[in-house]
């Protein structure tokens, strides 16, 4: 059932770079509890709760993933429960990726995974390993920036900026996507990121002279 | 989020396995529905089943029918030319639904599976029988805008927020399950459940089955169609009222008719008495007000929600008219 | 001219408050009450404190004490009765939702499971937060009550009430409910206490130096021991004005845990925590001649506040000021509730009361049977009737006649629902909005460098409007120096003070302290060039100075020029640093009336069977004094249109008064429109300086973007329908009941 790249929930893979690894390393080494590693994470939790021993929990606690981030290919170790967005953010510190609601409402936290814009707040970091990710701070090629993000500054698509990348990267999957070929069509399939300061018409302006210009995006 | 086991099986029969015998494992595919419920600690499973390895992504056409696969997402099944050609209702229901971003994450799976937006089952310190059976239903008394006007009970009044789902019942499509006792088929229209005393119980799914297609009959619905969505904004909001519509038509006579609604009722709400009265009919406006009135039959609305007595009938008869006008 | 910030901002680089990196750092979640009044029974902590990675949970039994936990809200605003409220000093609630304990973890998934864990008890007393219910309990605030000159009095000019006895009139209520300020980055902070007497903060507000007074102040320490950083703010429209309790929490846990704590508020908290528009009640009667000039107008308000402050606003100050009606009465009211404190949300207090007025307005402009433009022109005021002052400077009516034509008003037919496009009703609205030209005082550092380049800095904040763009393009302007070689530093308290960015105030406040600067700088190059005793600069004064392209040179002899890099090589000098402050002249104060004014236009589509609204065009039209810079004043007029749209259709927060609790606290139940709400709005100026008001001539923006917009849309609807809702947000089921 389980594949090679994913742990064993029996068991448990070492994890990289963690704090905590020396000390588990000599828990696991030491303890004579390994059985209560197959325990269900239920019961692990319960354990942890009752500071019976924080490390039994924690062995549960992280899977291996591979990520091409930007273009590079990056090795870590996550918690089941960590979406994307707080692995880019909090711990790659990647923090052109914003975080808006959490709940999929907002389009702050737009990436794009294998190509297509999704929601990093709604994506377990997990379920990504193996995919290709894109934030807005790979979208520049070097110091040449992205005819989006040329365009956003000509036509001011933006005030506070904190929607900003959220909206380049839904712009540019939406001219990718082919959903670009009017005003009324741009509003609706731009309309999953919400812009507070109101910058909505600048950023339709935006989009159309990137569609219009017919540059590769 | 809780703490909790993930795994990635790569065949059906272990990913049904494993939560069949786990009351506290859930299936997981986009994830849209279920990561926003398991931050709010609406939703707690202990272990997550990620069934993305599984191969139910295809759309293909077999016997006529349309099998679109599971995990086809929401974007792209919208997209997709068969379900175009053959069943534009269920593209523009798609489209209605959500962002772009999240119906490039949601399978139809998982949309068919998405759980009610009541904020008193979103909010774990208000009271929600289907959250937690026996404290109560907090819409019932309380700020039941969005709620239901037909088959909801004392025990729930929350509605079926899926768009999909609206077109699909109309379009008579056929759940496809496997599980642990065998593989069976479910009628779309059997699939969701009215709340009755358990609405904690959300469709007829048993523990551990899993959905591996939806099937949609050839169906002569291919032009006369129209899915009406009216909402609080005009893009990514749940409905207020909506309408699937579909004719088939010969010359300004209607031959058959399928109309369903969402925002009515825990589940989506299908009309089969106005579409036998629209059979054999005219045309026009006349006769869509008539087949209005027959589908709000035995609707009762709540203190916020009297609006859809009235949004209901005018949100089918605009959505007949879209679609006898549309070519 | 772009944003000087454009690139930062599309290319991710722009750091917000919680995207700071600093070592061990750990992260702090708040666990809010779920009653809306009573008090702590018992609060278990055991399972959270034992979860894996929990480093503190802290609350009223345990937490550090803030030594000098602040009185007021910020020194710099005005000081209201109550005082805000305090985190974690005792048992007591007074909202639902209230921050009772914080959650110290190493990671933030670990922080946000384990304060699920904390279980609360509560002693619940009855809660109110129902305002129609409580209406009763409003009463005068005590700031007036205290002060019988206080603007919050009641206001008669002429005579009380007059309008009753008119035969001509209209009387109506209108209600709009609680809206929230949500800017896309939820409230966020950094604590970090480098020392045990030294603090630094991240933090998202609209004041730096009014949250480094608070801090220091609660926490008993030198002022200049206390570090805010907010370099950028992702929107915020008020609600930075005010500090909070969860910045507090945030700063109690980085002592107790002597870490860094990041606390980011979840969507929900930014519904209960950081304020917002309170739910208010208003009632207009108005009384006018056959030919449409208005007689008398009465207005009345009635504003939420909560149990322990009394928040106020002006609601009623444009009905004051902004027509000639001799005869006009206010009054206002407040009601406590025990919910938490509004603040300050875009266009404060006008917003609100421009609603009212401008949609009585267009009431009464439909019972004379007179075009809306036409009569608000009959009663346009060339002086201000309130305060009897000439206007500093008033461009209203142009504003009005760029307006019209833009969204051809002359397509508007008088009787509603005459107009139809398809199946669609097609209606045309307007709503006049003001608010004043505030200035305050500001000080500014300005910095020559020996390569030519300036580098200014200042203690206020860039909450979107584009401040850093607009200062350099003021010095621009003023010094004779292209754009790329200044340098606007600001958001952080070490620079010298300004004050909130707020009121519309901060171009006409900062801008004017630039401008200070920049003569000063002029006159320093003009004392070192006329040292020159072998030039044609000998014995040159400002006067007869060119400053052009950062080159100085005699005006009657142009050839002869000096780079500013040149004259500080000349003097041997590294660098040259002025620095000045600004503050308005009270005297022209007293004699003139500031207000910037604004006009929007709206044309709406109904339909007639599902009670679906499309805004299909917005015109924009201000005399905001001399514009800066057109494009992102434009666009922060477009924003302001957005926003007035979301007002009018779609935002309104609901409390289940059962529960004291809101049951819209997302994006899936608050609507703020999205891209396919928002139709093409077209923003124009009228451009012309108020030199009365400051020497760069503006006059803000901010607010009258937003102030007026509501009512265009309402009032356009009626037109479109003949329906006039008098409730917002107006949504579909409410033009389907009447």
């Amino acid at each position: 059932m389980c594949q090679s790249k994913f742990p064993n929930p029996d068991l448990p893979e070492e994890k990289s770079g963690s704090s905590h690894s020396d000390a588990r390393r000599t828990f696991l080494k030491q303890s004579s509890l390994l059985t209560a590693l197959a325990l269900a994470p239920s019961a692990a939790l319960k354990a942890a709760e009752l500071k019976y021993e924080e490390k039994v929990a924690a062995v549960f606690e992280q899977v291996k993933v591979t990520l091409g981030i930007n273009g590079k290919k990056q090795k870590l170790s996550v918690e089941p429960r960590t979406t994307l967005l707080d692995l880019l953010r909090e711990q790659l510190h990647l923090t052109g990726t914003k975080k808006g609601c959490d709940y999929g409402q907002c389009g702050a936290c737009t990436v794009h995974v294998d190509g297509q814009r999704v929601l990093s707040c709604l994506t377990l970091a997990a379920m990504a390993d193996g995919k290709e990710v894109t934030t807005i701070e790979g979208l520049a090629d070097g110091e040449k920036l992205h005819p989006m993000q040329e365009a956003f500054i000509k036509h001011d698509g933006f005030q506070c900026g904190y929607c900003t990348p959220g909206q380049i990267m839904s712009a540019v999957a939406c001219i990718r996507e082919g959903h670009a070929d009017s005003e009324d069509e741009i509003r609706e399939y731009m309309s999953g990121n919400i812009c507070r300061c109101g910058a909505y018409p600048n950023i339709v302006n935006a989009i159309k002279e990137v569609k219009n210009g017919g540059q590769r995006v | 989020m809780i703490p909790f086991q993930y795994v990635k099986p790569s065949k059906p029969k272990a990913a049904i396995d494993t939560v069949a015998k786990d009351q506290t494992a859930m299936f997981i595919a986009g994830g849209t529905n279920l990561v926003d419920l398991m931050k709010r600690g609406v939703m707690t499973p202990e272990k997550l089943v990620d069934i993305n390895k599984l191969p139910l992504r295809k759309i293909e056409r077999e016997n006529g029918n349309v099998r679109i696969g599971a995990l086809a997402l929401n974007g792209a099944v919208a997209e997709d030319k068969l379900v175009m050609e053959k069943h534009p209702l269920l593209s523009q229901a798609l489209n209605a639904g959500a962002s772009a971003q999240l119906r490039n994450m949601a399978t139809v799976g998982g949309n068919i599976m998405q759980r009610v937006r009541c904020p008193y089952f979103y909010d774990t310190a208000m009271p929600c029988n289907k959250r937690e059976p026996g404290t109560g239903c907090g819409a019932l008394q309380g700020f039941n805008r969005m709620h239901a006007i037909f088959g909801h009970s004392e025990k729930c009044i929350a509605v079926n927020p899926s768009d999909m789902n609206v077109a699909l019942v109309a379009l008579d499509a056929v759940v496809l399950v496997s599980g642990p006792k065998g593989d069976r088929k479910i009628p779309f229209a059997e699939f969701h459940r009215l709340p009755g005393d358990t609405p904690q119980i959300h469709t007829n799914l048993q523990q551990g089955e899993l959905i591996m297609a939806v099937e949609i009959p050839e169906n002569p619905y291919t032009k006369h169609v129209h899915y009406l969505k009216v909402r609080d904004r005009t893009s990514y909001a749940f409905a207020l009222v909506s309408v699937a519509a579909a004719l088939d038509m010969d010359g300004s006579t209607i031959k058959s008719a399928r109309l369903a609604m969402g925002g009515v009722a825990h589940k989506p709400w299908r009309l089969n008495e106005a579409e036998q009265f629209l059979a054999g009919k005219t045309a026009n406006e006349a006769t869509f007000r008539q087949a209005a009135e027959i589908a709000m039959r035995g609707a009762k609305a709540f203190e916020h929600n009297k609006f859809k007595l009235q949004m209901g009938p005018n949100t089918i008869v605009q959505a007949l008219k879209n679609a006898a006008g549309a070519v | 001219m772009d944003r000087v910030d454009s690139r930062q901002k599309v290319t991710g680089a722009a750091k917000y408050s919680a995207e700071y990196e600093l070592p061990n750092m750990a992260h702090g979640i708040l666990v809010g009450s779920t009653i809306a009044k009573g008090s702590i029974k018992s609060i278990d902590t055991k399972r959270a404190e034992n979860a894996p990675g929990v480093l503190a949970v802290l609350h009223y039994q345990n937490s550090p004490k803030v030594p000098g936990y602040a009185q007021e809200a910020h020194p710099t605003e005005p000081k209201p009765a109550g005082k805000p409220l305090q985190v974690f000093i005792d048992n007591q609630i007074h909202f639902n939702d209230q921050p009772i304990a914080i959650v110290v973890a190493d990671t933030l998934e670990r922080a946000v499971y384990a304060a699920r864990l904390v279980k609360v008890q509560y002693n619940v007393d009855e809660h109110a937060t129902d305002f129609d219910k409580n209406v009763p309990k409003a009463f005068l605030p005590t700031a007036a009550k205290r002060n019988p000159k206080h603007g919050l009095n009641d206001y008669t000019r002429g005579k009380e009430d007059a309008y009753k006895n008119e035969a001509l009139k209209i009387e109506s209520e209108y209600v709009i409910p609680t809206e929230f300020h949500n800017p896309m980055e939820l409230q966020s902070i950094i604590a970090h206490w480098e020392a045990a007497d030294k603090l630094t903060v991240y933090d998202k507000t609209q004041a730096v130096i009014g949250t480094q007074n608070a801090f220091a102040k609660d926490w008993k320490i030198p002022v200049e021991n206390v570090k805010v950083i907010a370099t950028f703010v992702g929107g915020a429209f008020g609600n930075g004005l005010h500090t909070w309790p969860h910045e507090t929490a945030a700063i109690i846990a980085a002592k107790k845990v002597n870490r860094p704590v990041k606390l980011m508020l979840t969507r929900e908290q930014m519904f209960t925590m950081v304020g917002y528009r309170p739910h208010a009640w208003q009632k207009v009667g108005m009384s006018a001649t056959k030919d449409g000039k208005i007689t008398a107008i009465t207005h009345e308000a009635i504003g939420q506040t909560s149990t322990y402050e009394e928040f106020t606003e002006s609601t009623l100050q444009q009905t004051r000021m902004m027509y000639t009606s001799p005869n006009v009465t206010t009054r206002y009211r407040i009601l406590p509730l025990d919910v938490s404190t509004p603040i300050w949300m875009r266009g404060p207090g006008e917003a609100t009361g421009a609603f009212a007025l401008e949609s009585a307005m267009d009431e009464m402009a439909y019972v004379l049977g007179i075009d809306p433009l036409e009569f608000r022109l009959i009663n346009h005021t060339d002086k201000d009737p309130e305060k009897n002052l000439p206007w500093s400077t008033k461009y209203l009516k142009e504003a009005m006649q760029m307006g019209a034509e833009q969204i051809g008003w002359s397509k508007r037919q008088l009787k509603p629902g005459q107009v139809k496009n398809g199946e669609w009703l097609v209606g045309y609205g307007m709503g006049v909005g003001t608010f004043g030209a505030n200035r305050g005082r500001a000080k500014v550092k300005a910095t020559l460098h020996k390569d030519g380049t300036l580098v200014m800095q200042s203690a206020t904040t860039d909450i979107g409007p584009g401040t850093g763009t607009a200062m350099v393009q003021i010095a621009a302007q003023n010094l004779g120096l292209p754009p790329e070689k200044i340098v606007f530093e600001l958001g952080s308290s070490l620079y010298p003070p300004s004050p909130s960015q707020g009121g519309s105030a901060t171009v006409a406040t900062v801008g004017s302290a630039v401008h200070a600067v920049c003569q000063t700088l002029k006159q320093r190059i003009a004392g070192m060039v006329a040292g020159n005793a072998d030039t044609s600069f000998k014995g040159a004064t400002v006067e007869n100075l060119t400053f052009k392209d950062g080159y100085v040179s005699v005006t009657a002899s142009p050839s002869a020029r000096l780079s500013f890099a040149d004259v500080l090589k000349q003097q041997n000098l590294p660098e040259l640093e002025v620095t000045e402050e600004s503050s308005p002249d009270a005297s022209l104060r007293s004699k003139y009336s500031m207000y910037s004014f604004s006009v929007h236009f709206a044309e709406v589509q109904v339909h007639p069977l599902t009670g679906q609204v499309r805004v299909t065009n917005m015109v924009a039209c201000a005399d905001a004094g001399t514009i800066i810079n057109a494009k992102t004043a434009g666009n922060q007029m477009i924003g302001g249109a957005v926003g007035g749209l979301g007002m009018a259709l779609t935002e309104g927060g609901v409390i289940d008064h059962r529960f004291g609790r809101y049951v819209t606290k997302d994006f899936a139940e608050y609507h703020v429109p999205v891209h396919a709400d928002a139709p093409n709005i077209s923003a124009a100026f009228v451009n012309k300086p108020d030199l009365i008001n400051n020497p760069n001539g503006t006059k803000g923006i901010g607010e009258i973007a937003i102030i007026g917009v509501a009512p265009a849309i309402a009032n356009a609807i009626f037109n479109a329908t003949g329906k006039r809702i008098r409730e917002l947000p107006i949504t579909p089921d409410k033009l389907m009941m009447v």
